[in-house]
């Protein structure tokens, strides 16, 4: 159709007016609260109960089918949707606006807030969910507590630590790097020795790499008391991280190329790259995108602020929601807590690369618990399960979460185009999350 | 009594034949941007740190103009697409015209070959467009940067300096092929008995091209540069697609990014509406501006 008019590149004008047009329709329907009760559909016996669920995690299909093959009461279909950040979470709030939303869908922990001011989630503590508590990782049920209600389900988590070549840096001579301090000079001599070879990148465009940093670095940028939002992203911590990596950058002893694009992927594959901080999950994208590196990979803590210390820090982590205007919430719990904790879904899920179990008892014994031929034999996990025991869980989330990302994404962009700092990032993305979150009508405070 | 009546219908005949396109008209066009002008002038207010005491859509006049206007980011994509538009509007009417009377002169060979392969690209969604090209602009992938390195010349086409002529080139390559085309048809219906006498009075190839061609191709050059300046302020798609393998395009590179970027990642549709709003005022100012100067200096376009 776009072929008949001349306006040609008026579509992706045209798209965002019709959009922002269609999902405000429903938007405007005056006061919600969310404390209304759901209008629930009675089940008679015997009645089949479809239920529909929207989640991009690799292997959950399987999963899906083992409990559709187990349940022939409760149906769930899957519908595959983009992940969240690629518009996974544009379709959901879409579909919340419209009243179409599906049952269940994959929320990641960052994104709760957002959704629950968008009154989006159900409250799942009147349907019982504070019994499965026991049955998680503390800090991560904590995650779907707002006001001591249950909002979502935890599912999976990303313990960090240091994935590195093991090959290229004996040849070196260089040691993984146990403090931030070694890390700056194995940079340095990794450089000198191959000036092709760089210790990792700094990927400007990924701030949710950053945050985890910050966090590891004794950093809580966001809090909240009663009805007031603490800010506090440029805390001492927060701005030593990023005068570290200021000065590796100036330095040019590190790359500063995006992440999780086609230049990264060769780099991984090339040994352009040596290491990569990164969650647990980090396995998956290096062993399925540099399959010819089998063996030469192995993993060892994240480096430390003090020597001795032993801090890791959470990037990534996702939970099961019941989303607003789903028909039947007692059995769309029941499937959110199977599908996180049952041993046989765990595993399917662990296989498809899903990350951290939430589940309590998911580790030991699992297809994590073995040693990998990737990562040189090395029993990898590990170093993620002491990892997981060394996360600060007081960790907090905003509702304006994804413009914090944008507004740090684009101040380190203009830092590598020569405006400004990484330092003068931070700084500015305080100031410009606390607009946002006035902008949404919220009480902040900058609690220093 | 009985001749009033043929003549109301002969009033309403009109009107019956305008419906179906006036409903049209309504429905796809005037509703949309009546309801997006709405829209930003409205707001949502939260009750409790997490809106759990619930929301309302409340009106807010201006402020989400004023907002639009007071944030730099969304301001200086506006300048950005201002330069774009400078050196992309002249280079593509410039290039277009070029090619059509290559393609229109008599001694060019293959011309049907030509044409078609000009148009090509315009076949080739812009999305599909762009990932094409950012495989030939990532440094470690691209052959193109590789060739260029071989041979002394390092270039980061995805620099902050550069990644915005690296786009003016998709831009270009995208829909140069499309203006030819609409030039060419313009160049059809000249007389062939007007060359004829440009010829008995003695002009050559370039003096028929300066004084015949041109002047008549006038209004075709018009609609291009038209359709050029409202497309170059849209700019949306090879940014999008490019975003994610350049460092130097963030979240409000153009003002169409950042209205997507408010109202799908940052979930605020009224602050998006008033940008869409502010963009289509801005193609609406330029293109207009721009006929009432060629309207002034040349007489009828």
């Amino acid at each position: 159709m776009s072929r008949t008019t001349p306006r040609r590149r008026s579509r992706g004008a045209l798209a965002v007016t019709l959009a922002v047009v269609s999902l405000a329709v429903s938007a405007c329907g005056g006061s919600t609260g969310s404390k209304d009760p759901a209008v629930q559909a009675p089940v008679k016996p015997g009645q089949k109960v479809d239920l529909r669920f929207w989640s991009w995690v690799p292997g959950v299909d399987k999963a899906v089918d083992k409990w559709n093959a187990t349940h022939p009461d409760i149906h769930v279909k899957l519908e595959k949707i983009p992940a969240g950040s690629s518009g996974g979470y544009a379709k959901m709030r879409a579909a919340l606006k419209s009243g179409n939303a599906p049952d269940l869908a994959q929320v990641e922990y960052q994104e709760i807030p957002s959704f629950l001011l968008e009154n989006g989630l159900v409250n799942l503590s009147p349907y019982g969910a504070d019994k499965d508590k026991s049955k998680f990782v503390d800090w991560q049920w904590q995650q779907g507590v707002f006001d001591s209600e249950v909002y979502a389900i935890p599912q999976a988590s990303g313990p960090m630590g240091l994935f590195y070549r093991a090959d290229l840096f004996e040849k070196w001579g260089v040691a993984p790097p146990a403090t931030w301090d070694e890390f700056a000079r194995a940079a340095q001599k990794i450089h000198d020795a191959d000036p092709k070879a760089y210790i990792s990148t700094f990927p400007a465009g990924n701030s949710a790499w950053f945050t985890a940093l910050a966090w590891q670095a004794g950093a809580k940028w966001f809090g909240v008391d009663g009805d007031t939002w603490s800010v506090n992203i440029d805390s001492p911590q927060t701005l030593k991280v990023a005068a570290f990596w200021d000065d590796l950058r100036t330095k040019k002893v590190i790359k500063t190329e995006p992440d999780f694009a086609n230049g990264w992927y060769k780099d991984l594959q090339t040994g352009g790259i040596t290491s990569w901080v990164s969650a647990q999950w980090g396995d998956a994208i290096i062993s399925g995108n540099a399959p010819r590196t089998t063996g030469k990979w192995a993993v060892a803590p994240m480096p430390q602020w003090t020597k001795g210390a032993n801090v890791s820090a959470n990037w990534g982590g996702s939970s099961t929601a019941v989303l607003k205007g789903a028909k039947h919430i007692p059995e769309a719990l029941k499937f959110a807590e199977w599908l996180n904790t049952d041993p046989a879904s765990v595993d399917l899920l662990l296989q498809g690369g899903y990350g951290w179990p939430a589940s309590a008892d998911g580790y030991k014994g699992s297809s994590l618990d073995k040693p990998s031929p990737f990562f040189g034999g090395q029993k990898y996990n590990e170093v993620f399960a002491q990892a997981d025991k060394s996360i600060d869980n007081s960790w907090k989330w905003i509702p304006t979460i994804d413009a914090t990302y944008q507004h740090l994404n684009d101040g380190f962009q203009a830092a590598l185009a020569g405006k400004g700092t990484f330092v003068s990032a931070v700084k500015q993305a305080q100031q410009q999350t606390v607009e946002d979150l006035k902008r949404k009508g919220l009480k902040v405070s900058t609690g220093k | 009594m009985p001749t009033r009546a043929p003549r109301r219908r002969r009033k309403l005949a009109p009107f019956a034949f305008v419906a179906p396109f006036l409903l049209l008209f309504l429905l796809t066009f005037a509703l949309p941007i009546g309801y997006a002008v709405h829209q930003s002038v409205m707001d949502v207010e939260h009750t409790g740190a997490l809106g759990l005491g619930g929301s309302r859509t409340v009106f807010v006049g201006l402020r989400n103009y004023t907002d639009a206007l007071s944030d730099h980011a969304f301001v200086r994509s506006i300048g950005r697409v201002l330069l774009f538009a400078a050196v992309q509007v002249p280079v593509m009417v410039a290039l277009s015209a070029g090619l059509a009377l290559l393609l229109d002169s008599a001694s060019a060979r293959g011309v049907r070959f030509f044409r078609a392969a000009y148009f090509l690209p315009y076949g080739v969604p812009g999305v599909i467009a762009s990932i094409l090209w950012g495989f030939l602009y990532v440094p470690g992938v691209s052959p193109l940067v590789e060739g260029m390195r071989h041979l002394g010349i390092s270039v980061d086409l995805l620099g902050g300096d550069t990644v915005l002529w690296s786009i003016a080139n998709i831009v270009t390559w995208e829909f140069a092929g499309y203006n030819v085309l609409v030039l060419v048809a313009q160049l059809r219906t000249i007389p062939a008995e007007l060359y004829e006498a440009a010829r008995i009075d003695g002009a050559g190839a370039w003096a028929t091209v300066r004084h015949v061609k041109l002047p008549l191709l006038r209004p075709a050059l018009i609609l291009t540069t038209v359709f050029t300046i409202i497309g170059t302020l849209q700019l949306f798609a090879e940014p999008l697609v490019l975003k994610p393998v350049s460092s130097s395009i963030d979240s409000a590179y153009t003002p169409n990014l950042s209205a997507y970027n408010e109202a799908f990642t940052n979930d605020n549709y009224h602050l998006a509406a008033a940008e869409a709003v502010l963009l289509a005022l801005a193609a609406f100012v330029l293109s207009f501006g721009f006929l009432r100067l060629i309207n002034k200096r040349g007489g009828d376009a």
